[in-house]
């Protein structure tokens, strides 16, 4: 038996700046911020049931971040590097690796940190024909069922035959920090390299800073002044 | 062109509505309720985890544009909807245009520091962001559906606590890592109280520590906001967070690190802490 975690190597959202009107996005990169929700608790998953935890990457395969995801606990990483692909070539490269592997569970955040669409756990479900739980704030396993709070507004309890692919919210859990001799193990881990090609069905035209325009007044004085001040300031601007 | 519009949110269909409307064509809606924003709107018994069920009745239309609503169930559906389809996606759309056979849409990406220009092959599944407008009235010929079964099995609903929404908060007081604890978010709830504004917190208070409930989260993966005054009180101002706040009228942050990011996307910031700010502010109030 098997549990699958998605991620994505993302650049890192709090380095990016906008510079000279320009977005740029040459930063460090990371494990996308909530995937690291996803592989905890495949890593939870395996801990609990004796289950082998699989990373599953796209994209770009920076080999620090996979060993970043090794040493939460996964045992094997396949690492798919492709070109720029939109989210229908995304789960097309998933589903192809994650058919070879045939997981009972596919794991993955509610969203990525840099395109943040939402859409990539419910579009990849169907294209594996596995059952969609999404937005699941906890989950347990029993025999071959998946049963999982969802947050969706209002709190719904739901139960599912497996396959399935589950995305988390990031109350789920809380990610592990490895110790040294985790991070030393991770890096004896397998890492199975493949590719993937396709011709994307959306194309980006352009990305620009989105710009937004802020009085930026510092006030830097005793609370009491500065609470004053700022009374003085919230009224004039009418909305005190 | 045929174009569906879903939410089960009343305001979500009104802004899918109005973008169909720009783009012209047969309009057809599924909502929990009328509508006379569409040319037809089918009503479905929305019992159960019905979003994939509501996918698979969705898929039977044939439509080459699918404008979605921004809830988690609406993203749900519409993206189920894609998958089956093979569309191509795009989520929180700001715009749309159609060129020739393609559909040209603006979205923030980058946890909103950026906005993209997509140009998407149909068919395209979008769901879009919140906006004012308000859509032409149409025929609104109504037809209720029954939703086929699904291997998703509701167990329980727990129905959320309503507490003052933040949608339509005028003032909103919003705590982050910065309040040190989760007995200090009484002294923002004091505050928010003698403002008559919400409560709200960013992604790691609620998401992570769970000072306060998830649905009081805002930021691109929570709620977005738009009110006259959003208070940021320890909020350091990662771009997710930025993201949700953008449309406030005046935004203040109380923080105690000066070039903290937030300084940079606020009108005014009180350099200090957050807890005296919050005593002194509801003692001024008060009075």
């Amino acid at each position: 038996m098997s549990v699958v975690a998605c991620f994505k190597v993302v650049p890192d959202d709090t380095s990016i700046r906008v510079i000279g009107g320009k977005v740029e996005t040459n930063v460090p990169l990371k494990v996308s911020t909530y995937d690291k929700n996803a592989i905890e608790e495949a890593v939870r998953v395996k801990e609990k049931l004796g289950w082998k935890a699989i990373g599953v990457t796209v994209g770009n395969t920076d080999r620090k971040s996979i060993r970043d995801a090794l040493s939460m606990g996964l045992d094997e990483v396949v690492a798919i590097s492709s070109g720029y692909l939109d989210v229908s070539g995304t789960a097309m490269a998933l589903a192809e690796t994650i058919r070879s592997i045939s997981p009972k569970l596919v794991i993955m955040a509610e969203s990525t940190t840099d395109s943040s669409t939402s859409a990539l756990p419910p579009y990849l479900a169907e294209v594996l024909g596995y059952n969609l739980v999404s937005y699941a704030r906890s989950i347990s396993i029993q025999d071959s069922t998946i049963r999982a709070e969802r947050s969706v507004g209002d709190i719904e309890v739901v139960e599912s035959p497996l396959p399935a692919v589950v995305s988390v919210t990031g109350e789920i859990n809380t990610p592990r920090t490895p110790s040294v001799k985790q991070i030393m193990e991770s890096a004896k881990k397998p890492v199975k390299q493949s590719s993937f090609s396709s011709q994307p069905l959306s194309e980006l035209v352009e990305v620009k800073p989105f710009v937004t325009v802020r009085k930026r007044v510092i006030i830097e004085k005793p609370m009491e002044e500065a609470v004053d001040q700022l009374i003085n300031y919230l009224k004039g601007e009418g909305v005190l | 062109m045929k174009i569906l519009v879903m939410s089960e949110d009343p305001e979500f269909f009104r802004s899918s509505a109005w973008m169909a409307q720009q783009l012209g064509g047969e309009i057809l809606g599924i909502h929990p309720s009328e509508s006379r924003y569409v040319d037809k709107v089918y009503i479905p018994n929305l019992e159960g985890a019905w979003e994939t069920a509501l996918a698979e009745f969705a898929f039977t239309l044939k439509p080459d544009v699918v404008i979605a609503g921004g809830t988690r169930r609406d993203r749900t559906f519409a993206f189920s909807l894609a998958g089956k389809m093979r569309a191509s996606v795009a989520s929180e759309v700001m715009e749309a245009t159609l060129q020739g056979d393609s559909l040209l849409v603006k979205r923030p990406v980058y946890s909103g520091i950026a906005v993209a220009t997509l140009k998407m092959r149909l068919p395209a599944v979008i769901s879009v962001q919140k906006n004012v407008m308000e859509p032409n009235l149409l025929k609104g010929e109504v037809e209720k559906i029954t939703l086929p079964g699904t291997n998703l099995i509701l167990k329980e609903r727990k129905v959320a606590q309503q507490s003052v929404s933040l949608d339509k908060a005028k003032i909103i007081v919003s705590v982050g890592r910065g309040m040190g604890s989760k007995e200090n978010v009484k002294f923002a709830v004091d505050l928010a109280r003698v403002l008559n504004g919400a409560v709200g917190g960013s992604r790691p208070v609620t998401a992570e520590m769970g000072w306060l409930p998830e649905d009081r989260q805002i930021g691109l993966s929570g709620n977005k906001v738009r009110p006259q005054l959003y208070i940021a009180l320890g909020i350091s101002g990662q771009p997710q967070h930025i993201a949700g706040i953008r449309d406030s009228k005046v935004i203040v942050a109380v923080n105690k690190d000066k070039n903290a990011p937030i300084s940079e996307n606020c009108d005014y910031m009180i350099v200090g802490d957050a807890i005296e700010f919050c005593k002194v502010l509801t003692g001024r109030l008060s009075k």
